[in-house]
């Protein structure tokens, strides 16, 4: 289990920031990825291990409107 | 075409070019006035790509016929989007003046220069 | 009255002559106040109160409002007015998005005061011309058209010409009989509405611009709220402004250089950003339309569903290739926001100007979602012939689409037929009828006339004409206040249904926008929290309104180390950036807590506007239920899973063997039970009572504890 959002999540062995995007249908441009507080470059997204007890942000910076 | 070329290499950072360029364009000394600029012996100075013709939204930048890239001051209503946009950070704003300025390769500057780094070419 | 012709060969009905006077840190001094029925024309000096309390834009017009009606004044009487106010920071020409016009009336839908902003070249113009605002009052006996010639002096009511009077005509003819020349268009802007406006309540103003690339005028339109309506009930047919010799000085600010360089970083910002955040420049808002989708957000069969399979068939990369220009445009100088888009050429196939070939301003995102999916359509050459009429004919097209998507949700229930609509077949995605319906009403001929009306008055016709179920289409109208919600899901976001519903005017996303902040990122998870941002936000938003700016360039584009701030959402470069160009023009030295403060006290006297004309209560701030869950089986079973497990998190309830209609019961008692409770923390945070009326001390707090105020308000607490 991690934390998405302040969420529970069900973890899977060597999930990525990349996967749990794609899982969780997460395709605005403007996303900012935290794990732990740290900020995660896009272009290790697909580098980045989450780990259980993790907790991960993506916030999406959306203006609307 | 005609442009300014210039050869970063062999620049010393004198910055006569600035001196003359604003004395030729504004009757004063100010390199804040300048439409060339030196900075860490790195000459920044229009290219006369003309990418800011098309960011004017009132079509008060055009080429004219030796393709240099011209404002016109009647028309231009001082919104400095060119400035924002320009790609080589050539075109210019100083707070005197209600309409940015660049440099229109009349080539003074590259007459004053004891390095040669700067001098008008008609390549394109 | 000496009656004689002008140059255009149209009567003078009066002329008055003003000195041009000076323009000194964003405001001339001095407002132009017109009554079209007696043809008195007047200048008004403005007061030092006006500036500290009210500001400017829409401060402006509602003050002036306030003054011109009694709380029994109605959106057709004469005495209401149009205010038209650009706001002291508006046309500076450094900053993108300083170009805005705002308009205040009193709302045929709402019967309270409405304000919409637009952008194209009236405000600036207006105050360029030496005027910080413009009242209209009365009412014509015969259609008229006003022009101020801002570099004469000069102001004439004149007898308007016979015919034309939808806006793309209009406009165009309008800008070339008052230009001199080809050259002298740039200098015109022309204020109209379109033959819809004569029929329904849901006119909108147009605002043109001319393109001076295109060799064409824009339009761009103050949509929300039936100000158009309000404007062909006084008879007026235009109003035209001419300025020539626009400056990046004409404000006189008080620190020129700030601006400049405020402008120019975020020129470059845009110049290095906008590609790879929001497109702005390459699609304007209807980047979202697939993203909207993607999150189950998109309306569509009027805010039943998130989601469509067909919305790939109106994506942005679709209109994008529908959109023929070859360079961004902005409606006002400096805009490298530069959101305004145009398809040209493009070949009616309906009504009356079929097969003309027209430009047509769009698509935004509220117009392709709205006419689009809302109402089941996913034919891009329909939503764009639908959007230019919406245009021409002076309606606006949020509350068209959100009304017919009403229509036809009623029209599939058995509520409406074919009998009951003309011979209109208005199901989900009947292109046909839909085109038909707004050609109806254009003519003020028939289902387009009921349905002009309106959602809320259609609601009452319904149920008396058809015995409909009332709380049916209570649940099922997106409305509230009488104006028709726009183009968001707000469902599933307690936050954006406290956005839309604890509002000024009604469920606009003009003052608050939350969605993705609270159901996505889940960052104001607490009712205190979401009460912060229901405060926030409407207050940061409300200040645009009052400076003649348009929201896009805050967030739609952020700077590269936003994310790394305290606070990304409210990206703080740019706020600090407002709070520079503020005091850059007026010479004032607030700070962005001022800035909150300038808000919330015409925040407050708006709310006590409403509550004044009998409304801005607690009762009125609730929500129809489709706003707030799912009304119908069919709803609830396309996202069972979801309220489902909702259901047992939240409530600890067994939904084994539930029957759909009694987990509709259960989750609506709850979600209704949210609600109050956020009313409740946004009223407090507010300085509200709980029934949401301002406290004398909160005004006291905010330095707006002016007679005429505290007088209602003690009336009601």
């Amino acid at each position: 289990m991690f934390k998405l959002n302040n969420r529970d999540c069900e973890w899977q062995v060597g999930l990525t920031v990349k996967e749990l995007l794609e899982l969780k249908n997460y395709t605005y441009p403007r996303i900012v990825v935290l794990v732990n507080a740290e900020v995660i470059p896009e272009e290790n997204y697909a580098s980045t291990i989450i780990f259980d007890g993790d907790n991960v942000e993506a916030i999406h910076l959306m203006a609307g409107g | 075409m005609k442009f300014l070329a210039k050869n970063d290499a062999l620049c010393i950072g004198c910055g006569e070019c600035e001196q003359v360029c604003s004395k030729t364009y504004f009757k004063e000394s100010d390199r804040e006035k300048s439409t060339i600029q030196i900075n860490d012996k790195k000459i920044t100075v229009c290219t006369q790509c003309g990418e800011c013709i098309d960011v004017c939204s009132v079509g008060a930048i055009s080429r004219d016929k030796n393709g240099i890239v011209r404002i016109n001051k009647k028309l231009c209503v001082g919104c400095f989007m060119c400035v924002g946009f320009c790609p080589e950070l050539a075109m210019m704003m100083h707070g005197d003046l209600l309409e940015p300025f660049k440099c229109i390769a009349c080539g003074k500057c590259a007459k004053i220069c004891p390095t040669q780094a700067i001098y008008i070419s008609k390549e394109s | 009255m000496d009656l004689k012709n002008d140059q255009a060969g149209h009567k003078f009905l009066k002329e008055y002559n003003y000195d041009l006077g000076d323009l000194d840190r964003g405001y001339t001094n001095r407002t132009l106040y017109i009554n079209v029925g007696t043809h008195e024309i007047k200048e008004k000096p403005v007061t030092p109160l006006m500036k500290d309390k009210f500001i400017g834009g829409k401060g402006f017009g509602l003050y002036y409002l306030w003054q011109a009606v009694t709380e029994k004044t109605k959106w057709n009487d004469p005495e209401n007015e149009i205010i038209i106010s650009s706001g002291p920071v508006g046309g500076i020409t450094q900053y993108p998005g300083s170009g805005k016009s705002l308009v205040v009336t009193l709302s045929p839908l709402t019967n309270m005061p409405i304000d919409s902003n637009a952008g194209g070249h009236f405000g600036p113009f207006l105050k360029f011309a030496g005027f910080d605002a413009l009242e209209l009052q009365g009412k014509a006996d015969q259609d008229v058209i006003i022009v101020i010639n801002g570099n004469k002096g000069t102001i004439t009511i004149e007898e308007a010409p016979a015919g034309a009077v939808d806006t793309h005509i209009l406009g165009e003819q309008l800008t070339e009989k008052y230009a001199e020349n080809e050259e002298d268009k740039r200098n015109i802007a022309v204020i109209s509405t379109g033959s819809a406006a004569e029929h329904t309540n849901i006119g909108l103003l147009n605002f043109t611009f001319y393109d001076v690339r295109r060799k064409g005028i824009r339009l761009k339109q103050a949509g929300r709220g039936g100000i158009g309506t309000v404007f062909r009930d006084k008879r007026i047919k235009a109003v035209v402004i001419k300025f020539a010799g626009v400056k990046g000085n004409q404000n006189h600010p008080a620190d020129q250089l700030t601006l400049n360089k405020t402008g120019i970083k975020l020129h470059k910002e845009i110049h290095d950003l906008d590609n790879v955040q929001n497109k702005m420049r390459k699609i304007g808002t209807a980047n979202i339309i697939e993203v909207m989708d993607k999150y189950d957000l998109l309306p569509t069969h009027n805010y039943k569903f998130g989601a469509h399979k067909n919305t790939f068939k109106i994506s942005s990369e679709v209109f994008i290739s529908k959109v023929t220009q070859n360079y961004p445009d902005g409606c006002w100088h400096g805009c490298s926001m530069a959101c305004a888009k145009a398809a040209d050429h493009f070949e009616l196939k309906t009504g009356p100007y079929k097969g003309q070939k027209v430009t047509i301003d769009g698509p935004e995102y509220e117009n392709a979602a709205g006419l689009g999916s809302n109402c089941g359509i996913f034919d891009p050459d329909a939503i764009l012939e639908l959007n230019f009429y919406c245009d021409t004919y002076g309606i606006d097209t949020i509350s068209y689409a959100t009304l017919t998507a009403f229509v036809m949700e009623c029209y599939e229930n058995g509520i409406l037929n074919k009998e009951r609509t003309g011979g209109l077949e208005l199901n989900f995605g009947n292109i046909e009828a839909n085109f038909e319906l707004i050609h109806q009403m254009a003519k003020g001929v028939g289902f387009g006339k009921i349905a002009g009306m309106g959602i809320r008055k259609m609601k009452a016709y319904f149920e008396k004409e058809f015995g409909a179920d009332p709380k049916f289409l209570f649940d099922i109208g997106m409305e509230q206040k009488g104006l028709e919600f726009s183009e968001y899901l707000p469902k599933e976001s307690l936050a954006q249904q406290g956005g839309y519903g604890l509002t000024n005017k009604g469920p606009q996303h003009d003052e608050a926008w939350l969605i993705f902040m609270d159901m996505v990122n889940n960052q104001i998870p607490t009712f205190e929290d979401k009460a912060e941002a229901l405060h926030y936000y409407p207050m940061f938003r409300t200040w645009f309104g009052l400076n003649g700016l348009c929201k896009l360039p805050w967030n739609d584009i952020a700077p590269a180390n936003n994310k790394f701030t305290d606070e990304p959402a409210k990206i703080p470069e740019h706020v600090q950036n407002y709070v520079d160009i503020f005091n850059a023009v007026t010479g004032k030295t607030i700070d962005k807590h001022e800035l909150i403060r300038q808000s919330e006290r015409v925040y407050n006297f708006q709310r006590i506007f409403n509550i004044r004309m009998g409304y801005g209560k607690r009762v009125h701030d609730k929500l129809p239920y489709r706003a707030m869950g799912p009304v119908t089986v069919e709803e609830y079973l396309s996202r069972q899973e979801r309220y489902d497990q909702q259901l047992a998190e939240f409530l600890g309830y067994d939904t084994t063997g539930k029957s759909a209609e009694e987990k509709i019961k259960v989750m609506r008692e709850y979600r209704e039970s949210q609600y109050e409770k956020l009313t409740d923390a946004v009223y407090k945070r507010r300085g509200w009572t709980m029934d949401g009326v301002p406290m004398v001390e909160k005004l006291r707090e905010i330095e707006m504890d002016l007679p005429e105020l505290i007088e209602v308000v003690k009336k009601h607490v």
